[in-house]
């Protein structure tokens, strides 16, 4: 077991607490670095993707995992993202300045329904996000000239001062870059004030007002955060598809990002990048599965979908802290070993308090 | 310094049928440690409400801090002001550690924006240490060092009102609102609470405003002492003086 | 008159969104669930009714009569596999795994019964009333007509049985209902059942109109918009909500632009959580702190 020893108050403060985390992120940075040497296209696209599922991970849990407002209709701003940046690169803004003032713009979207959801909780914002979300795709296919409707919409190329972007390698360290940056804004974030207020709000509204916590402003920055992430992805996400249709931000996407931050861990930045690869991986791990299974159940239709909620269902029943959850359950064995007891992590049952007086 | 910190003139409030509070007036001197008490249902935690705005007065009632007319603050607003509170059933941030919580109570003397943070400039990381260390104040007056990373679910009863007092003490206010800070404490606890009034009356230098039961905690830290039974004030004075009062008895021992 | 028809469609729609917001409010109210599969157990339902009535042959009523108790035992069962371990849990975990569960159940229908939409020959079909210049069909009729009766038959067990109450207490205080000697497994149980079986009613009642096939489920989604503009918690709301959203989508699909009869029932959810988001009949209070 590692004992902290703590002498300044700076090290409460700074981002990696003692030097075996810097050690292994520098070991993982180092591999992801060096990844493109050694992984086909295929897999550098992959894993681009995991990237760009993370970053919009990173704004989902922001808002669900931290701040304890759920979206269920998160796919709308990973689509105001995609089709914003594209406006901007085919209109001739470079990719840099495309993806920022896409990001800016989902934000603003982000903080526009997070206004009106100031005083709503848990069900009923949850369902204005998917009413939301529902409103969003119709703008998307009606407003035909600015995203080309149901006919879609080609998306250029990355480049950038003419160096090519769009090929695997180049996308794959844009995308890192970007997730890089992307997680140690997060982390800056929940590691000040702001930060503390999102959790603050969480936990108990009643509470964060006495501490001068203004609950409105509070979550519509939460909003506002979580769609310029998220917006910020769809951007990336435009280039990865090449190509955009009303139909591919529909709301099961919107359910697999919150599978994402449910499975990977609720509450943890870890959970987002361990959510991410779940997600990243299953599509393969289902073809894979096709294969071996039986036509009469391989052909099903709603087969993907159900294998979600199947997962989905069963995380929640038997390991509700996620992957992240899981792998704390994991290194604390070894640290204690042999002294580890599985009481450690049992689970407190809350019984039901009714939300209907709050 | 003396003189009137707050002062409330004429609160009411109605709760569908009942008229929880009813034309309240008292004034709180600057320093003193002022204890309102009563039975059950005389209205001494919507007072509390009332002056932390979670409750609106009806038309006719002021409320006075520090010179300034608060009877319409918003709720958020009067952490800013000084004023801060604990609750009867705390209400702690659950799934934090104690450190989180009462670095949360030091929200209001935040002076970075959402831009700096994000990218964590020298100034945030500075205001950080700055809270790090008038929390660690905070922790030294009530012995709070071995909580400090504990999640609040895993700790007892009796530290979790320490941690909300701590945390609202983190707010530095000029007036600390306690809602009956030794209810579900043994009788032991319950002479740690008065030391630790103490300390924050004179050490910390706030000003107390207690809805308590129990009438030794009371007779000993209080300055003085309002008497309130369904609603209305009966008396207010010394706590000896409260103590003996007949109509003080009559409401509650009955007739 | 023309104003008149869009009205009466619209009722009749409504009370379709009514019945299935009706089955959402049930949960909620007795055990502050949210239940978000529940226009998937309307699908289940069309689905066994129409594996009864149309593949066995048994004659309309007898199919009926089984399609709720079949219902009713899934829905017994779901809580006892899906729902129980959650007591206790955060009402977002209870909400994320009701909708894996509704995913389930779309996979599973579209293994068992298949994607082409299927209808059930029900006694209903074909015929029409005329009155007034306004045609209803005797579908129409027969759903508002099943609305009606069932609102007035949960009404009553709500009001006038102890079984009601013991279900209001344990929603609102599960820990001091186990102490009262509430058995709250036991009636989280009769309540999905019951939810499932009124979930199968619709689910008979809409076949002959929309047809059967395993994504009809997706009208829970308006359904649930009903439920909270007339007022998550309120039997009454579930129904009032779910005739304006259907009324107004009617007027909405005659006087404005194509497209905007879809999301007229969000924006006026979206209207209602800005104007008054308690809903029409609200049940939400302020905690005494």
């Amino acid at each position: 077991m590692r004992f902290l020893f703590k002498t300044r108050y700076h090290d409460d403060v700074r981002l990696f607490r003692h030097s075996g985390q810097w050690f292994w992120y520098s070991v993982l940075i180092g591999a992801l670095l060096l990844a493109p040497v050694m992984a086909s296209d295929f897999y550098l696209g992959e894993l681009a993707l995991v990237f760009i599922w993370a970053i919009a991970g990173i704004g989902l849990m922001l808002l669900v995992g931290y701040t304890g407002l759920v979206s269920l209709g998160h796919a709308a701003f990973l689509a105001i993202g995609a089709y914003a940046h594209t406006w901007f690169i085919t209109h001739g803004w470079p990719l840099p300045l495309a993806l920022l003032k896409a990001s800016l713009i989902t934000a603003m979207f982000g903080a526009l329904i997070g206004l009106p959801t100031m005083r709503m909780t848990g069900i009923y914002l949850a369902i204005a996000t998917l009413a939301f979300a529902v409103i969003i795709e119709q703008i998307i296919v009606h407003w035909v000239t600015v995203t080309g409707g149901f006919r879609g919409l080609v998306v250029p190329r990355a480049e950038f001062l003419g160096l090519d972007l769009g090929g695997s390698m180049a996308f794959y360290y844009l995308c890192l870059g970007i997730l890089i940056g992307c997680l140690l804004m997060a982390l800056n974030l929940l590691r000040s004030p702001t930060g503390r207020a999102m959790t603050a709000v969480r936990d108990s509204e009643i509470s964060a007002q006495s501490m001068g916590i203004q609950l409105a402003r509070t979550k519509t920055v939460a909003f506002a955060i979580s769609a310029g992430f998220t917006g910020l992805a769809g951007g990336l996400l435009a280039h990865k598809l090449g190509y955009l249709a009303p139909d591919a931000f529909s709301l099961l996407l919107s359910i697999q990002l919150l599978l994402m931050v449910v499975v990977g861990g609720l509450g943890s930045m870890h959970g987002v990048i361990f959510g991410a690869i779940f997600l990243g991986l299953l599509p393969q791990g289902i073809a894979m599965m096709r294969d071996v299974l039986p036509p009469a159940i391989a052909q099903v239709p709603g087969l993907e979908p159900g294998i979600f909620g199947a997962i989905l269902i069963l995380f929640l029943i038997f390991e509700p802290l996620g992957i992240h959850g899981r792998w704390l359950k994991i290194r604390r064995y070894f640290e204690m070993f042999p002294l580890y007891r599985k009481a450690t992590y049992k689970r407190q049952k809350q019984f039901l308090r009714t939300e209907r007086m709050r | 310094m003396s003189g009137t910190l707050f002062s409330a003139h004429d609160l009411n409030i109605r709760f569908g049928g009942v008229h929880a509070v009813r034309d309240v007036s008292f004034k709180v001197r600057r320093g003193e440690v002022y204890s309102i008490i009563g039975p059950n249902g005389a209205g001494k935690s919507t007072i509390l409400n009332l002056i932390s705005r979670l409750y609106d007065t009806e038309p006719g009632g002021q409320i006075m801090f520090d010179g300034e007319d608060i009877t319409s603050l918003a709720p958020h607003a009067i952490a800013h002001r000084g004023i801060a509170r604990t609750f009867q059933n705390t209400e702690l941030f659950e799934h934090e550690t104690v450190l989180k919580n009462l670095l949360i109570g030091r929200h209001v003397h935040r002076a970075t924006n959402l831009f700096s943070e994000l990218l964590f400039s020298p100034a945030v990381s500075r205001q950080e240490v700055a809270f790090r260390r008038a929390v660690e104040d905070v922790i030294d007056l009530l012995d709070l060092q071995h909580y400090r990373n504990q999640a609040i679910a895993s700790l007892p009863y009796g530290i979790r009102k320490m941690v909300e007092v701590a945390r609202a003490l983190c707010i530095q206010p000029k007036l600390l609102l306690l809602d009956e800070p030794s209810s579900g404490l043994n009788p032991e606890e319950t002479e740690d609470v008065a030391y630790w009034i103490e300390d924050i009356n004179q050490d910390f230098g706030a000003t107390v405003i207690m809805v308590e039961h129990d009438m030794n905690l009371v007779t000993t830290s209080s300055d003085r002492v309002m008497a309130m039974a369904d609603g209305a004030v009966l008396t207010i004075g010394k706590p000896s003086e409260v103590q003996s009062h007949p109509e003080v008895i009559r409401a509650y021992l009955g007739d | 008159m023309e104003v008149l028809q869009l009205l009466v469609s619209g009722i009749s729609q409504g009370c379709v969104y009514g019945l299935i917001a009706l089955g959402f409010v049930l949960i909620y109210k007795a055990t502050e669930m949210v239940n978000f599969a529940q226009g998937d157990l309307m699908m289940m339902g069309a689905f066994i009714a129409y594996t009864y009535v149309n593949l066995m042959g048994m004659p309309f009523l007898v199919g009926f009569l089984a399609t709720i108790v079949s219902m009713a035992v899934v829905g017994a069962l779901l809580e006892r596999v899906i729902v129980r371990p959650m007591i206790g849990e955060p009402p977002f975990a209870v909400l994320m795994i009701t909708i894996g569960l509704g995913f389930v159940l779309r996979a599973i229908a579209g293994a068992v019964w298949g994607a082409e939409p299927k209808t059930i020959s029900s006694p209903f079909a074909g015929d029409v009333l005329r009155f007034n210049g306004v045609t209803l069909g005797y579908e129409n009729l027969a759903i508002i007509a099943g609305t009606i009766l069932l609102c007035l038959a949960l009404f009553g067990f709500f009001q006038f049985t102890r079984l009601g109450l013991a279900m209001q207490a344990a929603s609102q205080n599960q820990l001091a209902a186990y102490y009262c000697g509430i058995p709250v497994k036991r009636i989280y149980a009769f309540v999905w059942a019951l939810s499932a079986a009124i979930a199968a009613t619709t689910g008979i009642l809409v076949a002959p109109i929309t047809l059967i096939d395993p994504m009809m489920g997706f009208v829970g989604v308006k359904a649930f918009a009903a439920a909270i503009v007339g007022g998550f918690g309120s039997l009454q709301g579930a129904m009032a909500g779910g005739l304006l959203i259907g009324i107004v989508e009617q007027f909405a699909g005659r006087y404005l632009p194509t497209g905007f009869a879809d999301t007229s029932a969000y924006a006026l959810l979206l209207l209602m959580l800005l104007v008054r988001p308690e809903g029409l009949f609200a049940t939400i209070q302020r905690k005494k702190v």
